[in-house]
């Protein structure tokens, strides 16, 4: 099977640096923007509420979560020609040792999943008008990416496990003997 | 909220999670002993059967990162040792051996002495002389015929 052929552990890092960048700096943009803002004549006291669904849209902290997401959602559905992987082949492999560890591409792809299921309840909450969810999911996905870029730590793999016991994921096959 | 209080949020992020990673890197490849008097049978597990010195038996998933590299390891130290085996089980779809030996990450090792019972649990991949030694301990304890 090509599509299970091993892959460059460097690439999926490579990506989480990127992505985890990009994380801290949304998760910046959102907390300055129109997901925290106080609004004193607002019944609960935030304005997000009270301001329209595009005001919500056009936030930049919820434009550059947004951004993440969509590409999160590619890394989820075509692996092979996510653009951090292409940029990380076309670009920096070449200037790199050759590689030396391969991993399976599975266990990088579940992880994007992850990290498009934890934006985009943040991007939904956020259009529902709720506070803070936009600053909080953007801070949960950086941790995931920047254990990923820096301790090389898969939390998303590790919560397979977890997932699997509670009965949310994976097949109920008991019956092998 | 103004941009220094978010900056200075962002930094404490960082920090926090620099600090997290740092431990959990720590508790990678961590051993405990284990007390356990019931011995396992191989037919459970679904693999072949168990060493006749010690057995490293591992627990993997199709989505865990780090078990081809520690499958390798193990399988090299399995090979260098007389009657030792390494069994690698896969739990992507037997979450009920998941429950039943209380996996909650993968790479997961066991060894298990000569009569298949669990003498330690070695949680994330763990180094070659890590392994070394608790396959050393177990064999000089063994009875010398």
């Amino acid at each position: 099977m090509s599509e299970n052929a091993r892959i460059d552990v460097r690439g999926p890092r490579f990506a989480a640096s990127i992505t985890a960048v990009l994380l801290l700096i949304a998760t910046v943009l959102s907390l300055i923007g129109v997901a925290t803002a106080h609004e004193t004549s607002s019944p609960n006291g935030w304005l997000l509420p009270q301001v329209s669904v595009v005001a919500r849209i056009v936030d930049p902290g919820f434009l550059l979560l947004l951004v993440i997401a969509l590409l999160f959602v590619w890394g989820v559905a075509s692996p092979r020609t996510a653009p951090w992987g292409v940029l990380f082949r076309r670009v920096v492999r070449p200037r790199l040792s050759p590689p030396t560890e391969f991993e399976d591409p599975r266990p990088p792809r579940f992880a994007q999943g992850v990290g498009l299921f934890v934006t985009a309840v943040g991007l939904v909450l956020h259009l529902a008008g709720v506070p803070w969810a936009l600053p909080i999911a953007a801070a949960m996905a950086f941790v995931a990416a920047f254990l990923n870029a820096a301790f090389g730590l898969c939390l998303g793999c590790q919560l397979y496990l977890v997932l699997q016991r509670v009965g949310l994921i994976g097949r109920r096959g008991t019956a092998s003997a | 909220m103004d941009l220094t209080l978010a900056l200075v949020i962002a930094a404490a992020l960082l920090a926090a999670t620099t600090a997290v990673g740092l431990l959990l890197r720590r508790g990678q490849g961590r051993v405990r002993a284990v007390d356990s008097a019931a011995s396992i049978d191989p037919r459970t597990l679904g693999t072949g059967p168990l060493g006749e010195n010690a057995t490293l038996l591992q627990f993997s998933t199709e989505l865990c990162s780090r078990c081809p590299g520690v499958h390798r390891l193990l399988s090299a130290i399995a090979d260098e040792r007389t009657g030792v085996r390494h069994l690698d089980v896969d739990l992507t779809h037997r979450p009920d051996l998941a429950q039943r030996f209380r996996v909650l990450q993968t790479p997961t090792t066991l060894v298990l002495d000569r009569t298949g019972t669990i003498r330690t649990r070695i949680a994330g991949a763990p180094t070659r002389a890590v392994v070394e030694t608790e396959l050393d301990r177990l064999h000089e304890e063994a009875p010398h015929v």
